[in-house]
C-alpha cells in the first residue's frame, strides 16, 4: 500500500515506538496516550494530536505512532473526556480546555518527555476547532499548525466569537478580541488545512444555521477553503506573506483512519523531510508516570 | 588618619547579613575601616544593634526574615531610602549612631518619618568593610557586568501612583500570566531600595529570571544619578536576554511623582523602551490622576490594575475617568489573557493593529 500525497510506502508500527497511557492527575486534569520513539533527540519538536468529538486520542496516537518512530518525535494525544470536556473545541467558552492542555504540557515537560520551547499541534475534527483556537490564542507555543476536517472554524473576522474575532452581543470583555490580540503572530505561523475530498456532505455533528452557513460554507471542503481565504487576506492585511497551505486529500471521506492510511495526512502533520539531525544526542525516556498500554 | 583594623572572618562571617549584601564575597571582607563619615550609598557596614525601633527585623541575605535583638552585630549597605509610608533618609554615617532605614539592609540618617512609623533601629557603625587593598567595599565592586540595551526582548513597565499600589502584584501577575502561556519571563525591579519582598514575589511567579538594582551594584536608587540607574536597567535587561527571556516586566518604584521614576520616564530612551506601560492604582481618582500625569510624560498608559480593580464600582469609575481598561489580577495572572493584553501592547507599540472588521467576511 502507498500514499496518496507522497508516493511513498505507508509505515508500519515498529519496535522503536511505544505507546502509553499517562493517566490524569487531579479533576480537571486532563490524561493522555503518547508515542514513544525509543530514541528521542533532546531538540526533537513533540507533536500535540487532538482528537475529535468521538474521542480518540488513542487511534491518534496509535496511528501517528509509526511515523513518530522513524523521526524520533514524541506524539502526545490529549483526551478531553466527553463527560468533563463537552465543549473542549471552543477552548475557552465553558470549561478552560487551554488551560488544561498547558497543565498536561508542563507535568510532561517535567517527565522530560519534551524540552523545546514550542510544540506542532495538529487536530482532527473537533480537534482541528480546538487547534486552530488554542493557536490563536497562543501562537508563541505553536511552531506549525496543522487543521484536519474541522467542523467550521473561527475567522478572523467580525463576526461575534466563536464565528468570528468580535465580542459577543452585550459582552463588554470577551474571548474573540483576545485572540484578535495574538493575530499578528498566529498569520506568521505555518497553517496547514487538510479536508477529506469525500468529505463534502453535510452531517448531523457540523454545525448548521443561516449565518454559519452564510459565513462559512455547508460542507467541510467548503469551509476549509473559505477559512483559508480569509486567513490569507488577513494576513495580507498586516503585510505578512501567509505560510498557509490548503491540501484536499483524494478518496477520504470523514474518517481520521481514511486520511492516515490513504490520504497522507501522516506525512503532512509529521513531514518525513524533518528528520532531527542530531540523533545522536538522544534521551532514553523513562519516567514513572507513565504506564504502557495493556 | 585612616585606621585599618584586622577583623576576623568567623566572627564576621556570623553577623546578620543583609539581603542588599547578598551578592558580596564575605571572605574579601579582612579588615574594617574607620572613615565613616566619607561613606557613599553602597558602601558596607558593619555596625552592632543599640536600640531596636521601627525594624524589629533584618532580612538577611540568604532570604529569610531575622529577628533583631540589641548587641546583634550586621552587615548593612549605606545608603538613601525613598519611602513615603515609612522612612526618607540620605546615605550619612554618624559614628555615633545610624539608622536603618530599610529592612532590606540600608544604613543612613532619617530625614523624614510618616506619622504611623516609631523612631528607625539605631546601629552603632563599628567601621566599613574593606577588602585586602585597604579599599572600602562597595556593592557596585559585585555587581553584573554592565551591557548595553537588548534588542529583541519585549519590556512591559510597570508604574504606580504610590506605594503599595499594586504594582509588585501587577508584576507577579502579569509575570505568572505571561511564563504560564509558555514565555521566558525577567520580572526586574529596576528603581527603588533593596529588599527581598519583592524579589522573593517576583521568584515565586516562576519567572526564568529576576534581578533588581542591587544586581546592578546600587543599594537604592534614590538620589542616585539617572543616568547609572539607566544603565543599571540596560544591564539587567541584557542579562535576562541573555538568559533566554523574550519578555521582561519592570517595575518602577514608588509613584511617578518620584524624582527617578518621573526622570526615567520622561527620558525618551527608557519611554519608548517600553512596549507598553501599566499603571497601577488604589482608587479611581488615583487611576485618573496617575493617567494624566503620564500623559503629560508622553506616556499613554495600556491598562490600569492595582487595588481599583479589585471594586467594581472604582473600577467603572476609573474606566470612564480614563478611557483605560482596568484588569485584575486574576486577569494578569490567567495564561491567555496576559498574553492577549501583550499583543495588544505590542500591537499598539508598533501600530500594527487591524481593526478585526476591516478583514475577513463578516457573517
Amino acid at each position: 500500500m502507498r500514499n496518496a500525497i507522497s508516493n511513498r510506502p505507508i509505515s508500519t508500527p515498529s519496535e522503536s515506538v511505544t505507546l502509553l497511557h499517562r493517566p490524569a492527575k487531579g479533576k480537571a486534569a486532563l490524561a493522555c496516550w503518547l508515542a514513544m520513539p525509543s530514541n528521542v533527540a533532546s531538540d526533537a519538536q513533540p507533536l500535540v494530536a487532538v482528537h475529535g468529538i468521538q474521542r480518540g486520542a488513542k487511534q491518534q496516537a496509535e496511528l501517528l505512532a509509526p511515523q513518530a518512530a522513524a523521526l524520533g518525535r514524541p506524539v502526545i494525544a490529549p483526551l478531553f473526556d466527553k463527560h468533563r470536556w463537552p465543549r473542549y473545541q471552543q477552548v475557552v467558552l465553558g470549561k478552560r480546555a487551554d488551560l488544561a492542555l498547558l497543565e498536561l504540557m508542563t507535568e510532561l515537560r517535567l517527565a522530560g518527555i519534551w524540552r523545546t520551547q514550542t510544540f506542532d499541534l495538529s487536530g482532527y475534527s473537533g480537534g482541528a476547532q480546538f487547534s486552530h483556537r488554542f493557536a490563536m490564542l497562543y501562537p508563541q507555543l505553536v511552531r506549525r499548525l496543522t487543521v484536519s476536517s474541522a467542523g467550521w472554524y473561527t475567522f478572523p473576522d467580525a463576526a461575534a466569537f466563536p464565528y468570528g474575532l468580535a465580542a459577543r452581543p452585550g459582552r463588554t470583555e470577551d474571548w474573540g478580541p483576545r485572540l484578535a490580540a495574538g493575530m499578528e503572530e498566529f498569520l506568521q505561523r505555518p497553517i496547514q488545512v487538510c479536508v477529506g475530498a469525500e468529505d463534502c456532505v453535510s452531517d448531523p455533528n457540523t454545525r448548521h444555521g443561516p449565518e454559519i452557513d452564510r459565513q462559512q460554507g455547508k460542507d467541510r471542503v467548503t469551509r476549509a477553503e473559505r477559512w483559508v481565504a480569509a486567513i490569507r487576506q488577513a494576513a495580507a492585511a498586516r503585510g505578512i506573506s501567509p505560510q498557509v497551505t490548503m491540501t484536499i486529500m483524494p478518496d477520504c471521506g470523514h474518517d481520521f483512519r481514511d486520511c492516515i492510511q490513504h490520504g497522507g495526512l501522516a506525512d503532512l502533520i509529521l513531514p518525513p523531510e524533518e528528520v532531527s539531525p542530531d540523533r545522536p544526542r538522544s534521551q532514553h525516556w523513562e519516567s514513572a508516570l507513565l504506564q504502557p498500554a495493556g | 588618619m585612616t585606621v585599618l583594623s584586622p577583623i576576623a572572618f568567623d566572627m564576621l562571617d556570623q553577623a546578620k547579613w543583609a539581603f542588599s549584601t547578598r551578592r558580596v564575597e564575605r571572605q574579601d571582607a579582612v579588615s574594617l575601616l574607620d572613615m565613616l563619615t566619607h561613606a557613599t550609598s553602597g558602601d558596607l557596614v558593619l555596625g552592632r544593634v543599640e536600640r531596636i525601633g521601627s525594624h524589629k527585623k533584618i532580612q538577611l541575605a540568604k532570604g529569610r526574615a531575622s529577628e533583631l535583638y540589641v548587641g546583634d552585630l550586621v552587615v548593612l549597605a549605606c545608603g538613601d531610602r525613598y519611602a513615603p509610608d515609612q522612612f526618607e533618609g540620605l546615605a550619612e554615617l554618624d559614628p555615633e549612631g545610624a539608622d536603618m532605614l530599610a529592612g532590606g539592609g540600608v544604613l543612613g540618617r532619617m530625614r523624614h518619618r510618616h506619622a504611623k512609623m516609631s523612631a528607625p533601629t539605631r546601629i552603632i557603625p563599628l567601621g566599613m568593610l574593606a577588602n585586602a587593598a585597604g579599599k572600602a567595599i562597595n556593592l557596585a565592586d559585585y555587581a553584573l557586568n554592565k551591557a548595553a540595551r537588548p534588542d529583541g526582548l519585549k519590556v512591559i513597565g510597570i508604574v504606580g501612583a504610590s506605594m503599595n499600589s499594586g504594582k509588585t502584584t501587577a508584576v507577579a501577575g502579569f509575570a505568572h500570566g505571561l511564563s504560564r502561556a509558555g514565555h521566558r519571563v525577567a520580572a526586574i525591579k529596576a528603581t527603588g531600595t533593596g529588599a527581598f519582598g519583592d524579589f522573593n514575589a517576583f521568584v515565586d511567579t516562576g519567572a526564568r529570571y529576576v534581578a533588581d538594582f542591587t544586581d546592578a551594584g546600587m543599594v537604592s536608587t534614590y538620589r542616585q544619578p539617572l543616568v547609572r540607574i539607566e544603565s543599571g536597567l540596560d544591564t539587567l535587561l541584557a542579562h535576562a536576554k541573555r538568559d533566554g527571556c523574550d519578555v521582561a516586566v519592570v517595575e518602577l518604584a514608588d509613584g511617578v511623582f518620584q524624582k527617578e521614576t518621573a526622570d526615567l520616564l520622561r527620558n525618551p530612551r527608557v519611554r519608548d523602551g517600553f512596549a507598553g506601560v501599566v499603571f497601577a492604582a488604589p482608587d479611581a481618582l488615583a487611576a485618573a490622576g496617575g493617567c494624566a500625569a503620564l500623559r503629560a510624560m508622553g506616556v499613554e498608559p495600556a491598562i490600569v490594575t492595582g487595588m481599583v480593580s479589585c471594586s467594581p464600582l472604582g473600577a467603572a469609575e476609573a474606566e470612564t475617568a480614563t478611557g483605560v481598561s482596568v484588569v485584575t489580577r486574576s486577569t494578569l495572572c490567567d495564561p491567555a489573557q496576559a498574553n492577549a493584553l501583550l499583543a495588544q501592547m505590542l500591537a499598539k507599540r508598533f501600530d500594527h493593529a487591524v481593526a478585526v472588521s476591516d478583514v475577513g467576511v463578516a457573517a
